[in-house]
């Protein structure tokens, strides 16, 4: 019954927007509260299994399944998508759309919720792979909102970068169950994980060797893995504000997951050693080609995306550490959710403001709207890795693991990134924080101080984290830890 | 391996698609190109056809039959009607010129022989003989999306890659579950009709559908 409180409401939104014609703000709202189902239900789905509940199942021959690790992802992606209908163009207010733009900003977007929940609970290997490419599909939809030719560049090169790696990720699911075929003949679930899970020790490791290759390239691709990131800038700098949250915020945590799974397959076939040496290689690539393209940096929402990159070949980076490492990643990835989620939503707001995404034209943003300078200044620090903030812990634990796995020197040259990073972020938000404000903008936060209250509480949930671990998380990611581990 | 019929037939087929593939390499019209696509995806599923009848595999007709409605009749119309709107493109100078890109489709197809040994090595089925020409469909497929200057092109690329892998699925394990194939099939659509938004979006913004123009985001 949770998964459908959970996975209905977007749907429901999707078709709200479809059938009222012409868009009107009620049903932004609407949207938006009906998000809120959602996070309920995510939230009482990850409670439950965290206090204990085993792996609930839903649907003809299991179709969704909710362990540890799907759950804590339900909960991330449910928080953003509910921040995101929030703070959407069209709720009332000034907004630079036309009703048609919003009406299908609204219609794609639930669409696209809905999707991402479908592929962190889909049990069968097929279905989330179907659900993955569906997010593709209906966020290049919304990309192009306002028609400008660097919109245009940038979704067409998403939907045929993205749909080339979510395509090569099909060969690795192919090749998989070819394998299993071969092993255990054609059985109906046998897409579903605990049965390829249970089958794979039997499989060849060749095969898996090289569907492991397909499936890291294919999935990376989504999850802004270098060299196969190229897509990732564009889109998310020329995409509205929300949904470049939800983007950088959790369509790479759920490619990310889709990585986990069949890393936890592939194990079962070769040992963790192949996917960890993969995993540390692309990761780290990843980690070098953002912290350098930060430095070069002249527009600030191009800055937080490649700062995505950076996280996410973080992420991979603590995936093949073992154990200690798959902790660290994934309150990485929780982490990471909120603080970049919280920037790119305040990023839209200085947009408006100022006008233009080059860093120059950007300064006295203190001075000019205090209540999102000081917040924007938070998430920075907290994107950065600075105490108190949630990702310090999550980096700190990165690096332990890493050095408990045996790993000093792959540790060392993390850490020289990190700092090149940091150094490369504090600096052009520095620029962007002080100085004196550009001539003729207006003063003063956007009228409604309340509507910035959802960041409070990211910036709190990070505050927490890097204090204090909460129970039920700490008892998820043990869960997951392992998951991944067995 | 075992020589028999069906598995002659298979590799026959699968070369015939190939060869298709290939073909798109040295044309320049876009008529042409959609041509090719249209033949490689009937081979296909006349392939379909006799993988279903000799592998036991039901499913596999119905799959076929979608096969041939989505690729053979409705993406090819829609591509041609795509392309009088926003005036047919002819691919005069891709990335890569006709000499050159047969030598690296070569180069391709042999080195998906090399990738697909380990695989071919631990089959059983009569089919596996065919799963290095659907590797290198693929291989090629990628080639064109990444050699064209036109996004049309770009899309028929596109269309065989995933042409490639539906070969690869129905050779190595006679297709997958019927839900899953489906499914693949509506992403494919989908995939396809957001493309051709696109195209529109493109030939408004940028008067051309060259994508030499969509440079100007660059780091």
């Amino acid at each position: 019954m949770d998964f459908l409180a959970l996975l209905f409401p977007p749907l429901l939104g999707a078709l709200l927007a479809f059938v009222v014609r012409p868009y009107r703000a009620a049903v932004g709202w609407t949207n938006a509260c009906l998000s809120m189902v959602s996070l309920g239900a995510a939230f009482l789905l990850a409670a439950s299994i965290s206090a204990g509940r085993h792996a609930p199942t839903f649907g003809p021959g299991e179709l969704l399944r909710a362990d540890g690790l799907s759950a804590l992802l339900v909960v991330c992606v449910a928080a953003v998508a509910a921040l995101a209908l929030f703070y959407s163009p069209g709720l009332g207010g000034e907004s630079p759309y036309d009703t048609t733009q919003l009406r299908r900003y609204q219609i794609f977007v639930n669409l696209f919720i809905f999707s991402m929940l479908l592929a962190v609970t889909a049990n069968n290997v097929g279905v989330m792979w179907i659900a993955v490419e569906a997010t593709t599909i209906f966020s290049a939809m919304v990309i192009p909102l306002a028609l400008t030719k660097a919109s245009v560049e940038a979704s067409w090169k998403y939907i045929l970068i993205c749909s080339v790696g979510i395509t090569l990720a099909f060969v690795g699911t192919v090749l998989a169950y070819f394998d299993f075929v071969a092993l255990a003949g054609r059985r109906e679930n046998a897409l579903n994980w605990p049965v390829l899970l249970s089958a794979a020790p039997g499989l060849h490791p060749e095969v898996m060797r090289l569907a492991f290759v397909f499936l890291v390239v294919g999935f990376g691709t989504k999850a802004g893995i270098a060299p196969m990131h190229t897509w990732l800038p564009d889109a998310h700098s020329e995409a509205p504000s929300p949904l470049s949250a939800m983007m950088s915020g959790v369509l790479l945590a759920v490619a990310l997951y889709a990585i986990t799974r069949w890393k936890v397959v592939v194990d079962a076939t070769l040992g963790p050693d192949f996917s960890n040496e993969l995993l540390l290689l692309l990761g780290l690539f990843s980690l070098l080609v953002a912290v350098f393209s930060l430095v070069l940096q002249r527009n600030y929402k191009r800055m937080l995306a490649y700062s995505s990159i950076e996280h996410s070949g973080l992420i991979c980076i603590g995936l093949g550490l073992g154990p200690l490492g798959v902790f660290a990643a994934f309150l990485h990835l929780v982490c990471h959710t909120a603080a970049k989620s919280m920037l790119f939503l305040l990023a839209g707001e200085v947009l408006h403001r100022y006008r233009s995404t080059e860093l120059e034209r950007v300064s006295g943003l203190i001075k000019v709207m205090p209540l999102t300078g000081a917040l924007f200044m938070g998430g920075i620090l907290a994107i950065v890795g600075l105490p108190p903030f949630g990702l310090f812990i999550s980096e700190f634990a990165l690096i332990r693991a890493g050095f408990a796995a045996g790993r000093p020197g792959l540790m060392a040259a993390v850490l020289v990134l990190l700092a090149v990073g940091f150094v490369a972020l504090v600096g052009h938000s520095n620029k962007m924080l002080y100085g004196a404000a550009p001539e003729g903008i207006t003063l003063g936060d956007v009228p409604g101080n309340w509507r910035k209250a959802p960041f409070l509480v990211s910036v709190l949930v990070l505050a927490t984290l890097g204090l204090v671990l909460p129970a039920p998380l700490e008892v998820l990611l043990d869960q997951i830890v392992i998951v991944v581990t067995q | 391996m075992v020589d028999t019929l069906f598995s002659q037939l298979t590799t026959l087929g699968s070369s015939i698609a190939l060869l298709f593939g290939i073909v798109l390499l040295c044309r320049y019209s876009f008529h042409a190109y959609v041509e090719a696509f249209r033949w490689q995806s009937l081979v296909l599923a006349v392939l379909l056809v006799v993988v279903g009848y000799f592998g036991a595999a039901s499913e596999l007709y119905l799959v076929a039959a979608v096969f041939f409605a989505l690729k053979v009749v409705f993406i090819p119309h829609y591509l041609e009607r795509l392309a009088k709107r926003v005036g047919a493109p002819r691919e005069i100078q891709p990335y890569v010129n006709v000499t050159t890109s047969l030598v690296v489709a070569a180069v391709l197809v042999l080195l998906a022989y090399g990738i697909m040994r380990p695989v071919v090595q631990a089959g059983q089925l009569p089919t596996r003989g065919g799963l290095p020409l659907a590797a290198g469909l693929i291989f090629v497929g990628l080639f064109v999306i990444i050699s064209r200057k036109k996004a049309l092109t770009q899309i028929v690329g596109f269309l065989v890659l995933e042409n490639g892998i539906a070969l690869l699925a129905a050779l190595g394990a006679f297709g997958i579950p019927l839900i899953v194939e489906l499914g693949v099939f509506l992403d494919v659509l989908m995939g396809f009709l957001v493309m051709q938004v696109f195209v529109y979006q493109i030939h408004g913004t940028f008067e051309s559908i060259d994508v030499e123009q969509l440079n100007q985001l660059r780091h």
